[in-house]
């Protein structure tokens, strides 16, 4: 099957119930989404496809549909211009361990993609199906806020 | 007895081929539509006494709820009844695009089977049931009162009951789902077989409510 991550289209040869998770990372070796759960109680394997976050553990190749963008964390800024949400999380230093950090990213991506301006609440509401054995949650938050007041001066 | 043919695109059938994981019993609802008069009021409330026990049933009622739109987790597979987890609040849109979007995690599939503690999928986009359709926490009476009620039923007599039951079912939808939940998920009681045959029965009797 085909698909394009970050850009650029891949041929991969998998099996229709090959997970997407499964497909970056051993297909493809695109290792910044994670496998934390497997089953969509973490979070950590949050990536985009077509603007929309989903945990990636959970879509079959099968339900992946032709021409679909997909991107993942390495595709989302470069090293020399971050996204909004990767520097705020530079500047409030959100990560501990770091393991959940691409799937906290890649949704909080997402939220201020439709809500520019995020309420306490609705960041809460969002990011409460990523978890962070670290809990983090409270520089998540404020991270999230700074981003969103950069993406508005922009 | 006669066979009731609905009007396409419909079927009389609902083909269980696009979901293999189906038990081969659970395969087609055929819609047998007995002679008027033929169901005592009785057997109707009898009827509908196995269509509460499907409509309350976890896997129906933990996305029938009210206003507050937040779905619920209750049934032997979560212990004791709570709200969903992840603080998750599906909206007035009902499908959570105000906040977390159910299809974030809930994708769509043919493929009903899960593994356990997966989230559950169906083949139309994951949502919670239309807010007038509180199942709930609700009585057989509020249930029944509810069903009868073209403004809290989507604009249905039992005939349309059925039809929607039927439809849902060939688009392997929730309706579908509810006996084919996956994972280690309780599934609704009896069959879709038997409660399509029930709603019938129900209506044919003039769709009988209990008194409490």
């Amino acid at each position: 099957m085909k698909l394009t991550v970050n850009g650029t289209e891949h041929d991969v040869d998998v099996e229709a119930d090959m997970p997407l998770l499964w497909i970056l990372r051993d297909e493809l070796n695109i290792t910044g989404p994670k496998y934390g759960c497997g089953v969509a109680q973490c979070g950590a394997c949050t990536v985009h496809v077509d603007g929309m976050a989903v945990r990636s553990c959970q879509l079959p190749a099968s339900n992946i549909e032709e021409g679909a963008e997909i991107t993942t964390i390495e595709g989302l800024g470069q090293p020399g211009s971050l996204h909004a949400v990767q520097e705020a999380w530079v500047e409030h230093q959100v990560a501990q361990c770091g393991y959940c950090q691409s799937g906290q990213i890649m949704q909080a991506a997402m939220l201020l993609d439709f809500d520019p301006d995020p309420s306490d609440e609705k960041i809460d509401a969002v990011m409460s199906g990523n978890l962070c054995r670290c809990g983090t949650y409270v520089r998540i938050r404020a991270a999230v806020k700074s981003a969103a007041a950069k993406l508005n001066e922009a | 007895m006669r066979t009731f043919a609905l009007a396409a695109p419909m079927s009389v059938f609902v083909s269980a081929l696009a979901v293999p994981a189906l038990a081969a019993d659970d395969a087609p609802a055929v819609v047998n539509i007995p002679a008027e008069g033929s169901v005592s009021e009785s057997q109707g409330l009898e009827a509908f006494q196995r269509i509460y026990e499907v409509a309350s049933h976890p896997r129906c009622a933990n996305c029938h709820v009210d206003d507050r739109n937040i779905p619920m987790w209750s049934g032997p597979s979560y212990g004791e009844t709570r709200p969903h987890g992840m603080n998750i609040k599906a909206g007035e849109s009902r499908i959570g695009a105000e906040f977390l979007p159910c299809q974030t995690c809930h994708i769509t599939s043919d493929d009903l089977d899960t593994e356990p503690h997966a989230s559950p999928r169906f083949g139309i986009e994951w949502q919670l049931a239309p807010v007038e359709f509180v199942w709930f926490d609700k009585s057989a009476l509020e249930i029944c009162e509810q069903l009868k009620d073209p403004d809290r039923n989507g604009g249905r007599d039992w005939m349309g009951l059925v039809d929607h039951l039927i439809h849902d079912a060939s688009l392997n939808g929730p309706v579908l789902w509810g006996w084919n939940p996956g994972g280690t998920r309780e599934p609704a009681p009896y069959s879709l077989q038997q409660h399509v045959d029930d709603m019938i029965a129900w209506g044919i009797a003039g769709q009988p409510c209990p008194t409490e």
